[in-house]
């Protein structure tokens, strides 16, 4: 008895879910970050070396490699730093369920932040997204001190 | 340090799903080529350099169960893991284990299976606090890039698309490829499924099954044992800030690549690439990303990407031939894609290019990509130096 | 603060051809097989494409099911499991074993008990149990 690949002995296959679960250390810079988030509050971390204001608040300028302490405020309002229309759906990986199309995206430069923040779009529709836009954030109503306090950013009329 | 060159390479064929084989098996179809094409066994092998995600396949310890397949037993055996770059980075450490001294051969393997995973829920598992809540996948996070390199470069989605003509054409000489279309015309990638706007289903990378492998060997046993070593004149890697928003215009501006190019030219004493370079196997996973390295790899002027593409000049006939293999477009086993780019860039300068040949390729360049985080760029050439 | 979450991820594998042969015998005629290398003569049990000599072991053969426990172990709770060299093959492999720890020794004659219900799966091999 020979087993060569490409042979016509059907393959079988092994099905499995893997399930699993962790826990995450926020940190400090997130910790505020996410606490000020509870209050409608949005700050960024400016670099001392080279007075970058990141947002999200990162812990390191990863140029000037400076720890950062410096906290700086940000409205809730910016311009759109790029775009898209996602039609491909992907799981979501906290919940394991398909997240509905389409839906818009964006890189969002808040006033303020020099950085950009990714985020979802109110608009859908191609014809009306364009670098450069005003958009501003719409809150979720009881805010609970996660990313997803802010729903999405719409375009500001 | 001593001079390195690679002297044998080897890949399986690549498919969407090769449920005729094991991960060891696969990994173990792509070395077995490559010490065939290298004229040695697997006594021989000083040291072996892996290349794998292991969260596309789930399997803990992807080192251990595939590094059997690379003959790594009673050896030095270690895996490189730099996202997209897994690859190039692992042919990097293979350039460098022979330069070393430490070992004289030297065999690099990279694998994926993505058939047995998720892939795009594994790609979502990134930062916790920032990435997961807003997660678009690969797909979303090149779109938003892309819709600053329409804007600033007047990029077209018919340039776009030519890029992907261009891929699978060239790949149908490839008896390797996952995606082979010597037909496809840039109304069917136009007419293709609108993933995330403006990027096509055409316009993206596959998921593929394939594993390959290149044997690195040390100065005095690259000449032995191949009659025209593909001799490494240049590695060099770069990293970057790791989130979406920290770097500003990431496809235009492209640090890591233009800082790794610039590097590996100077080492290797090139000017004008266009012009000195006989080959490229660059890492596009998507289209317009393909235009996008032209200009950080200085192939031409800022916004005259789309114009090289128009003219043919990327052409398999053209001045500087892109992906005769047909690239990532065509073909992408992740771990194995940065392997793929070096050892087709190899093999045109050993002449095995089959059909693909570039004829009289004596300089040669690899890039690799990993999530804007990484870039990786070789320069392989005939001459030692 | 702490975030916890959790995530959950779907995989295939495939067993490849060698494997499949290997779990189809063991489903459909409760017989175990090994593969045997040309080249070096070495017998793989479980049987892989690809012997630890280079060569493909490509030649399927009959092993088992009697066998020589090599070692074992006691999981609190969950019972002993040994490694197990099936007769006619010159690796060992991990499986459940049916009896008491404390009647389990080193180098003792076992032998393959096959599960009732077989789905083509390593589980179709209910485990090992000493020969009487």
């Amino acid at each position: 008895m020979r087993a060569d690949p490409g042979t016509a002995t059907p393959a079988l296959s092994v099905v499995h879910e893997m399930r699993l679960t962790w826990r995450y250390a926020s940190g400090t810079a997130m910790e505020r970050f996410l606490a000020g988030l509870a209050e409608r509050r949005i700050e960024a971390l400016r670099c001392g070396g080279c007075g970058r204001r990141y947002l999200p608040p990162r812990p390191f300028c990863g140029r000037c490699r400076l720890r950062l302490s410096d906290w700086v405020p940000v409205r809730d309002e910016g311009t759109l730093d790029a775009w898209t229309v996602v039609h491909l759906p992907i799981v979501d990986a906290r919940t394991g369920e398909p997240r509905p199309v389409p839906y818009g995206m964006g890189l969002i430069r808040l006033d303020g932040a020099d950085t950009t923040l990714n985020h979802y779009l109110a608009e859908a529709d191609p014809d009306r997204l364009a670098i450069g836009l005003r958009v501003r954030a719409v809150w979720r109503e009881e805010l609970r001190g996660a990313l997803d306090d802010i729903l999405h950013f719409e375009v500001v009329p | 340090m001593r001079r390195v060159a690679v002297v044998g390479t080897g890949q399986t064929r690549h498919a969407k799903a090769r449920e005729d084989v094991s991960q060891p098996e696969l990994v173990r179809e792509a070395a077995r080529a490559a010490l065939e094409d290298a004229g040695i066994g697997p006594a021989e092998i000083d040291a072996v350099v892996l290349s794998n995600m292991e969260l596309f396949e789930g399997r803990a310890l992807p080192e251990l169960w595939a590094g059997e397949g690379a003959f790594a037993a009673g050896k030095p055996c270690l895996k490189v893991a730099t996202g997209g770059t897994s690859g190039t980075s692992a042919c990097i450490a293979g350039f460098h284990l022979a330069a070393s001294g430490l070992f004289d051969v030297v065999l690099v393997a990279g694998f994926e299976k993505h058939s047995e995973g998720h892939t795009q829920t594994g790609m979502a598992l990134t930062d916790p606090f920032w990435d997961r809540a807003v997660a678009s996948g690969a797909v979303g996070n090149f779109a938003l890039s892309i819709s600053q390199l329409q804007a600033e470069r007047g990029i077209t989605e018919e340039q776009a698309a030519l890029v992907a003509v261009k891929a699978r054409r060239n790949a149908a000489r490839n008896p390797h490829a996952h995606l082979q279309m010597a037909e496809l015309t840039v109304d069917e990638v136009l007419d293709s499924r609108m993933l995330a706007h403006p990027v096509r289903m055409l316009d993206m990378c596959p998921q593929s099954d394939g594993a390959c492998a290149i044997v690195v060997a040390s100065d005095e046993p690259a000449r032995r044992l191949c009659p025209r070593p593909a001799w490494v004149r240049a590695a060099v890697t770069r990293h970057e800030q790791p989130y979406l928003g920290d770097v500003d215009r990431r496809l235009l501006t492209m640090r890591t690549l233009r800082d790794a190019a610039r590097a590996a030219y100077d080492a290797a004493g090139i000017r004008e690439p266009l012009r000195e370079l006989d080959v490229a196997e660059i890492y596009e996973p998507v289209t317009y990303a393909e235009l996008a390295w032209y200009e950080a790899l200085g192939l031409c002027e800022e916004g005259e990407a789309g114009r090289l593409i128009e003219d043919g000049v990327t052409a398999m006939d053209g001045e500087l031939p892109v992906n005769p293999s047909g690239g990532v477009l065509s073909t992408n086993p992740v771990g194995a894609s940065g392997v793929i780019r070096v050892a087709e860039a190899a093999l045109q300068i050993h002449g095995r290019g089959g059909e693909r040949q570039v004829e009289g390729a004596s300089t040669a360049l690899a890039t690799g990509y990993g999530v804007y985080a990484w870039s990786d760029v070789v320069v392989l050439q005939a001459e030692a130096a | 603060m702490i975030l916890e979450g959790s995530v959950r991820l779907p995989f295939r594998y495939a067993a490849g051809t060698t494997a499949s042969t290997f779990l189809e015998a063991l489903r459909d005629e409760g017989r175990l097989l090994g593969s045997r290398c040309p080249a070096c003569g070495t017998v793989l049990c479980p049987p892989r494409l690809d012997c630890r000599c280079g060569e493909r072991a490509t030649e399927l053969v009959e092993v088992g099911p009697a066998g020589t426990l090599v070692s074992w172990t006691e999981l609190p709770g969950r019972g002993a499991y040994g490694l197990v060299r099936p007769d006619g093959a010159d690796t060992a492999f991990v499986h459940r074993l049916l009896d008491a720890p404390e009647s389990l020794r080193g180098g003792m004659r076992v032998h393959a008990r096959f599960a009732e219900e077989r789905s083509g799966g390593i589980a179709d091999l209910a485990g090992f149990e000493v020969a009487s």
